[in-house]
């Protein structure tokens, strides 16, 4: 320990560059070289890239941990290199850094990112076995880990974000992994584009805190964070509506009343928007579901254990930022329970095995937000962590059942068909003792770790809440607002749809856990006797094998997978069933809150727990459990002892409401139809404006304007030197016309402080001149004779004005006429700002504005 | 009637009109050498008019030396200017000067 | 009405009389001799004017060499000389509309003159010697040198461009029809598509005169 603290201090701690490299490494080579290598080659490389990672995981997190020692969070740092640097007019400067740093939260993250792909490396190892493209699914799994790695060591907002373009980026790749077949391309850019909407959220966040706090890495943001408590006016944009004076009175004076938003409720908003696209909430969760086109083991590792946690890290890294600002913290709170309830909901009716997995990530997720968003940071931090083990575990597990059905019906769609599975644990025992470790933890089983993390995140959605910061905010210039505050009955509400859904989960979960392993092996209507064909189980033809029900399918019997395929199910149905005791309040075990509490030390303080909080506990651990036993025995009841038939009859009884669950409830026909429609008719309005405006009045029009002038203007190039000669003649005229007319002109020195006025008038060949200097309408002199004097001045007094005019005669004895205007303006003894007439607002200078506003209690 | 040829205004104004007749003859005209004995005209009124202002100022015989050397160039270019009709009769068998449009458009 | 006031009279209506001939003759060759008159009648103005060694210059060079070289222009060219009987007249609009355009110009010009301010300045006593032989002489000979020597070199210059221009083209030894526009400069019309349309020989031309104008 001492040597590791000697060779890498805390402050340039160089183990964190190459946990991150080592995985971009092993991807870089396997990439450009991965054909050429072979098989074994490229899994050791991947495989010793992602092991060493996780050893350096390990020995990072002890260093942490030997450096944490009481109150003070340990971190460690490592500054790469400028990125880049941002000047204000008033001359400082903001860095923006490449830099990566760990601390409990990012440290306990990375051992579980590493871990849990080191254990799924291995699995794809053999499962990926027989695909062509092997070495390009293990350099996108690196390149997967290393995105990650960024996004979670990352020293600032702006590394995070490129780790987070970069599992996004992955994250399309291994979707559509098997791109051939466009079900899975689209898949793979559904979730592109819908995790770039939710991007679009973290930039705005990014802008807002970059003004208001100064800075983008967390130290800046930790010290400045208070600068966000200021009110914003969002409505009416600028000073009035420009319409509403056509309302009446009072709508034109509801319409104009300014409403202000705290600027820390709007970053809230922007970042919980990233978090929603990429960690797959209400309304952005639809590219999960899809997602499962991608083969299972990038399912596990994305879609369960790590890519959709970023936004709840993201969440637990901004804590200090997030807690000041309640309303959208009740947001968070209110989306994770309501989508927890909706995946729940619709994993009722799915038969595919993936997609019900994949529904019930959404739920978890849900979860996550619900105890995120009410101030829960280590219990929604943990059950990520134990979310990540008994996912992962039940992907695993569920890619190793399809593996087996697989080789049995080479069908993608009726090998995940739940309703052609059953009694599986009699082929397949390891897999089916794993599952049973995850079922048990996810449907909240007494003492797994499923049932801690969540009974913690259920006690604490009722019972804690945000702390209003202050009751107003005001800037400045006298706007004003009241924030918000946690409503007494939204942690009943929350804890209320947390346990019904807690409820829905132990139902479904149990009813795939039966109808995928209990009762009778349905792929047997599929022939019994069955011999090996010339082409192995091979995973090279995922094409479009969608056979003919009535013809009989044939394979061999479903079997256990190769130990690859198992070891890591065994240790994540391990770590599923008992890792739990890492924190178990109930029994006084507090590790977990003890190891991240100075993490989350400057969010705890706007976090309280409503009175009586301590004694709810076991109300609430006797809540959950009924939970769990109600959901899986009406599981038991309805699947097993009435094999269905309940189930069947509601679905007869209420067809509508039994396809629409079926059908996802048609959230995605709903977008189909106005969200993407709606841009579909603004592109066609664009391609109209292009084929019509563009490319024919910009393009076709003017160019007939040009040639049509063209030809009228050729009719003057007769090639006869008489017609030139005309035309000669008429210009010969123009020039003449402009030689025999006077012009008046005169140039004038106005000199505003002494009040003299000089005027010059031009000369020209035999010109002479009159003037009118008093203003009496009557040329100056005795008979209004014109003279020679070309130089006049005169002059003002303060605010006189006068009107000037000028006549001159030429030769041809042509006159014209010249009038000036001449004011002299009072004195300017406003000192510093010019300012145009009848301006009277007050000067507001531009660096008065820039200071941030002090808040103000108001008792 | 007294002052007849004594008075510059009058040849200024004698030399505009035959500039005149010559620049309308040769806008006229669609005869080349007519064309060109039009030009000639306008050459003899400018000599005239700077003949008679020399006849003003009378410091120096610039203006009559000017009128020499218009007098040599109007004959050098006459001289090529007959050899160019020359050249184009024996293109276009013809002196009007609207056959000579071979730069239309 | 002394003898000058006559002799500027007679010599102006010369001048102009010649100057209409010119312009408004048929024939050219009375237009020839309408120069003629008028270049009479200028080197009598200039007479008027006390310049004497212009008045011959302009006698010998414009009548004695001009007017000849026109006439024997006139003489080469033969019936052709005069205005086409058979050509039709194009663009008279545009022609006398320039035409009645310039003599509007003159007479505003002149109008605008009238009506200015300006006095009559009447010719003092000339000096003797002023436009004399000697006098224009020395002016040429010592400041004047340089453009007098130009222009014997634009002289040259003139007779030699004249008879390049003018010289009849050598005898074609071969009537080469060469495809190349380059090569057809020099031998036949300058532009394709007049060689595709050969010029109408007279007798066409008449007949398409005839047939036009009956």
């Amino acid at each position: 320990m001492q040597a590791i603290e000697a060779l890498f201090p805390a402050h340039n701690y160089t183990l964190l560059a190459f946990i991150v490299l080592l995985p971009l490494l092993g991807a870089a080579v396997n990439g450009v070289f991965g054909k050429r290598l072979g098989k074994e080659a490229v899994s050791l490389l991947a495989l010793s890239v992602m092991g060493i990672a996780f050893a350096l995981a390990v020995v990072t997190f002890f260093a942490l941990g030997h450096a944490q020692e009481g109150d003070e969070a340990a971190r460690f740092f490592w500054k790469g290199w400028e990125w880049f640097r941002l000047t204000r007019s008033d001359g400082s400067s903001i860095m923006l850094n490449v830099g990566f740093s760990v601390d409990a939260l990012n440290g306990t993250m990375a051992l579980v990112v590493t871990g849990v792909g080191f254990l799924i490396h291995l699995y794809s190892v053999s499962y990926m076995a027989e695909d062509p493209g092997f070495h390009r699914f293990l350099t996108y799994l690196n390149l997967f880990i290393f995105s990650m790695l960024v996004l979670i060591l990352g020293d600032s907002l702006p590394v995070l974000f490129v780790g987070w373009e970069g599992v996004g980026l992955c994250s399309y790749l291994l979707i559509g992994f098997w791109f051939d077949d466009d079900k899975n391309a689209a898949a793979g850019k559904k979730a592109f584009v819908t995790n770039r909407i939710g991007d679009f959220g973290l930039l705005v966040a990014m802008g807002l805190l970059l003004y208001f706090c100064g800075g983008l890495d967390w130290s800046t943001l930790d010290s400045n964070a208070r600068g966000l408590l200021t009110p914003l006016q969002v409505w009416p944009l600028g000073t009035h509506v420009p319409a509403a004076s056509l309302l009446p009175q009072g709508a034109e004076a509801w319409l104009n009343t300014p409403r202000y938003v705290s600027a820390a409720t709007l970053v809230g908003l922007a970042l919980f928007l990233g978090c929603a696209g990429k960690s797959a909430q209400l309304p952005l969760y639809v590219w999960l579901p899809d997602a499962m086109a991608g083969p299972t083991p990038v399912s596990a590792l994305i879609h369960a254990a790590t890519m959709v946690t970023a936004g709840v890290y993201l969440l637990c890294r901004l804590s200090f930022v997030m807690v000041l600002s309640p309303a959208a913290m009740a947001t968070v709170a209110v989306t994770g329970a309501l989508t927890a309830m909706f995946a729940a909901s619709i994993a009722f009716a799915q038969q595919d095995i993936k997609k019900v997995l994949a529904y019930s990530t959404v739920s978890q997720l849900g979860y996550m937000f619900l105890g995120v968003g009410v101030g829960a940071f280590t219990a929604g931090f943990f059950h990520v962590i134990t979310h990540a083990f008994f996912k992962a575990c039940m992907f695993l597990g569920a890619g190793s059942v399809i593996h087996a059905m697989h080789a049995r019906i080479h069908d993608t769609d009726a090998s995940q068909d739940m309703r052609n599975m059953g009694g599986l644990r009699k082929y397949m025992p390891i897999t089916f003792w794993t599952f049973t470790a995850a079922w048990a933890a996810i449907v909240g089983f007494p003492l797994t770790s499923g049932f801690f993390s969540k009974d913690e995140i259920l006690l604490r959605a009722y019972t804690s809440f945000i702390k209003t910061p202050m009751k107003t905010l005001s800037d400045g210039g006298g706007g004003t607002m009241e924030v918000f505050s946690w409503p007494p009955w939204l942690g009943t509400a929350l804890y209320a749809i947390g346990i019904v859904t807690a409820l829905m989960t132990a139902f479904y979960m149990t009813r795939l856990y039966i109808g995928t392993f209990f009762g009778e092996f349905r792929g047997w209507k599929i022939v019994k006797n069955w011999k090996e064909p010339e082409h192995a189980h091979g995973h090279d033809d995922h094409g479009h094998h969608h056979h003919d029900p009535s013809v009989p399918l044939e394979g061999p019997v479903p079997h256990e997978s190769p130990w690859q395929m198992w070891v890591p199910l065994a240790v994540l149905g391990f770590l599923a069933a008992f890792a739990g005791w890492l924190n178990a309040p109930l029994f006084h075990i507090e590790t977990m809150h003890h190891w991240l509490e100075p993490v989350f030390e400057k969010a705890s303080h706007s976090v309280e727990l409503i009175e009586g909080a301590e004694h709810l506990e076991f109300v609430f651990l006797g809540a959950a459990i009924a939970a769990f036993l109600g959901g899986t025995g009406a599981a038991y009841f309805i699947y097993v002892m009435q094999k269905g038939k309940p189930a069947q009859s509601f679905a007869e009884a209420m067809p509508g409401l039994h396809a629409l669950v079926v059908d996802k409830w048609r959230i995605d026909e709903i977008y189909e139809e106005y969200v993407i429609g709606a841009v579909d008719s603004l592109a066609e309005f664009f391609a109209w404006a292009d084929k019509w405006i563009v490319d024919f009045l910009l393009a076709r029009v003017t160019a007939f304007l040009v040639s049509t002038s063209g030809t009228v203007l050729r009719f003057l190039q007769t090639g006869r030197v008489q017609t030139y000669a005309a035309v000669m003649v008429v210009g010969l005229g123009v020039v003449g016309w402009f030689f025999v007319t006077p012009r008046a002109e005169a140039k004038v020195d106005a000199n505003d402080e002494s009040g003299v006025y000089s005027l010059t008038a031009a000369e020209g060949l035999g010109y002479s001149y009159r003037w009118d200097l008093n203003n009496d309408g009557k040329w100056d002199g005795d008979k209004g004779d014109f003279g020679d004097k070309t130089q006049q001045s005169l002059n003002l007094a303060v605010k006189e004005n006068r009107t000037v005019r000028l006549e001159v005669k030429n030769a041809f004895g042509r006159t014209a006429v010249r009038t000036f205007n001449f004011e002299r303006p009072a004195p300017d003894r406003s000192g510093l700002t010019s300012r145009l007439d009848g301006d009277t607002a007050p000067v507001r200078r531009a660096a008065d504005l820039r200071q941030a506003p002090k808040p103000q209690e108001v008792k | 009637m007294n002052s007849l040829g004594y008075f510059v205004e009058q040849y200024v104004m004698l030399a505009g009109a035959l500039f005149t007749l010559g620049c309308v003859g040769f806008l006229v005209r669609r005869n080349v050498l007519v064309q060109l004995m039009s030009i000639e005209l306008m050459l003899n009124a400018v000599n005239l008019m700077l003949v008679a202002f020399n006849r003003q100022h009378l410091n120096d015989l610039n203006g009559q030396v000017f009128a020499f050397f218009i007098i040599a160039v109007a004959a050098a270019e006459v001289a090529v200017g007959l050899a160019i009709v020359l050249a184009f009769y024996r293109l276009k068998s013809s002196v009007q000067s609207d056959e000579a449009d071979q730069l239309r458009h | 009405m002394t003898v000058g006031n006559v002799f500027f009279l007679v010599a102006s209506v010369v001048a102009l009389f010649g100057a209409c001939m010119t312009i408004a003759s048929r024939s050219p060759i009375r237009s020839a001799v309408g120069l003629l008159i008028t270049i009479v009648g200028i080197a009598a103005l200039f007479l008027m004017l006390n310049a004497q060694f212009l008045a011959a210059i302009q006698l010998i060079v414009y009548a004695g060499a001009v007017v000849v070289l026109f006439v024997f222009v006139i003489m080469l060219l033969g019936p052709d000389a005069g205005d086409g009987e058979g050509t039709i007249a194009r663009a008279r609009l545009a022609r006398y509309g320039a035409g009645a355009f310039f003599v509007l110009l003159a007479l505003a010009g002149a109008h605008l003159v009238s009506r200015s301010e300006l006095t009559a300045h009447r010719f003092k006593v000339a000096p003797a010697g002023h436009g004399s032989v000697e006098g224009v002489g020395t002016l040429l000979f010592n400041t004047m040198v340089i453009p007098f020597e130009l222009a014997t070199a634009l002289l040259i210059v003139a007779v030699v461009g004249a008879i390049a221009v003018a010289r009849s083209k050598p005898h074609v030894r071969r009537e080469s029809k060469s495809a190349s526009p380059t090569a057809r400069m020099f031998h036949g019309p300058l532009m394709a598509r007049d060689a595709q349309r050969p010029l109408p020989t007279k007798a066409e031309r008449a007949a398409k005169a005839a047939g036009g104008v009956g």
